[in-house]
């Protein structure tokens, strides 16, 4: 890299964690998790949808999968959310049967913290890691899911709503990353990255 | 765009079907009229066409065509079973488990009849043998049935030719993604099927 490119991207992961530093106290020392909880929700297409949208943790690392497919491009940023939904549903089913995963919650603080960081800072592995990494993270998340989904709902509409609001989630990081085709997008770009990774380390330090 | 819009489309439906309608009789609507709207407001019913038309839609037309008329030929032989005997209780589970392979195999964007027909088939019978109407008098259980076959033949039909349309990379990728989502959904579905059944031991 370029003693230049080196020192502009020192530069904005700087700026980036003095912005973020205050937000990650914030997010340590706020109430315990809301993730995952949907105690009461309705258990049709709505409580679906809505299901992942309300745990932070699992937005965020959605968008990242997002943002990191728009970064790597093609083929990445479509095969790497036609990874995650998959494997997220397939580790999903095991949380429903009552398999269980250890470590879950650390996994899917870890999966923000990595993903993150790879937008921030570029990372280009070869598309077959990429594809594994997110798989991998995927099965914390959809384990994760599958553990809180209601048994007795209505389990069509429920993992339509589910899957979709999952879809979107990518499509909306998909669309931020696309920004990354400009000078000015990218760093607005990398910097979301490092903003999802801060907050990851933020939930790793809660849940450990 | 518009070829994009066209391939959204079924994401679109997808997003805005229904929830539950599966076996209530629809009230006021009955005979082969209802038992058509039978075949497509089921959600898993509506999910496995769309899965099954978008794969063979996906293969070269011949292979396409043969795919259908095994489809519609299990669907008879089923239909014609169902109207004399009990709804099985694995059929829907059988029809998702077709519907999440067809959803990977969408998604591989790899179709192959050897693989795609024996599919076919089994979501045919198992789509007829999940059809039985919750109605007592034979002859509406049997109008309805009849209903119910059209309207599956001409829904995969209209999947699977549409599906044709979509041939530039964009489309092929949302096509992808679909699949991956209908796999998804499917594999999702199954479980909790499986998980209330144990949980209520029924």
């Amino acid at each position: 890299m370029a003693p230049a490119a080196l020192f502009d991207l020192k530069r904005m992961v700087s700026r980036s964690l003095c912005c973020l530093l205050p937000v990650a106290a914030a997010l340590i020392t706020s109430s315990p998790a809301f993730a995952h909880s949907e105690n009461g929700a309705a258990i049709d297409f709505a409580g679906g949808f809505t299901h992942p949208i309300f745990g932070p943790d699992h937005v965020i690392a959605m968008v990242a999968v997002g943002l990191w497919g728009a970064f790597l491009g093609m083929p990445a940023i479509w095969l790497l959310p036609v990874v995650f939904p998959l494997v997220m549903a397939v580790a999903g089913a095991l949380g429903v049967l009552g398999v269980p995963l250890p470590g879950v919650e650390i996994g899917i603080a870890l999966s923000a913290i990595a993903l993150g960081g790879m937008v921030a800072f570029a990372a280009r592995p070869p598309l077959w890691i990429a594809a594994v990494l997110v798989g991998a993270f995927a099965i914390f998340h959809g384990h994760a899911h599958g553990t809180e989904l209601p048994v007795g709902a209505d389990a069509i509409a429920y993992s339509m709503g589910f899957v979709i609001a999952t879809g979107m989630l990518h499509v909306s990081g998909i669309a931020f990353g696309a920004l990354s085709r400009w000078p000015a997008g990218r760093v607005a770009v990398r910097t979301a990255g490092a903003v999802i990774a801060v907050i990851g380390f933020a939930y790793l330090v809660r849940v450990i | 765009m518009n070829t994009l819009l066209r391939a959204l489309l079924p994401i679109g439906l997808l997003a805005l079907t229904t929830p539950a309608w599966a076996h209530s009789p629809i009230m006021g609507i009955g005979g082969v009229f209802g038992g058509m709207l039978h075949a497509l407001l089921i959600p898993e019913h509506g999910l496995s066409l769309l899965a099954l038309g978008i794969a063979l839609g996906l293969e070269r037309p011949a292979a396409s065509r043969s795919g259908m008329l095994i489809f519609v030929a299990a669907l008879v032989a089923g239909l014609a079973v169902t109207a004399f005997i009990a709804e099985p209780a694995l059929a829907a589970d059988v029809l998702l488990a077709a519907t999440g392979v067809l959803g990977l195999l969408i998604a591989a964007a790899w179709v192959p009849p050897v693989v795609a027909w024996p599919l076919a088939a089994t979501a045919g019978v198992a789509f007829a043998l999940d059809s039985r109407p919750e109605v007592t008098a034979t002859d509406e259980i049997i109008r309805m049935l009849i209903g119910t076959g059209i309207g599956a033949a001409i829904a995969l039909a209209i999947v699977a030719v549409g599906s044709t349309f979509l041939q530039g990379n964009v489309a092929r990728i949302v096509l992808r993604v679909l699949g991956s989502w209908v796999a998804a959904i499917a594999i999702l579905d199954l479980s909790l099927r499986i998980a209330t059944r144990l949980a209520t031991g029924s």
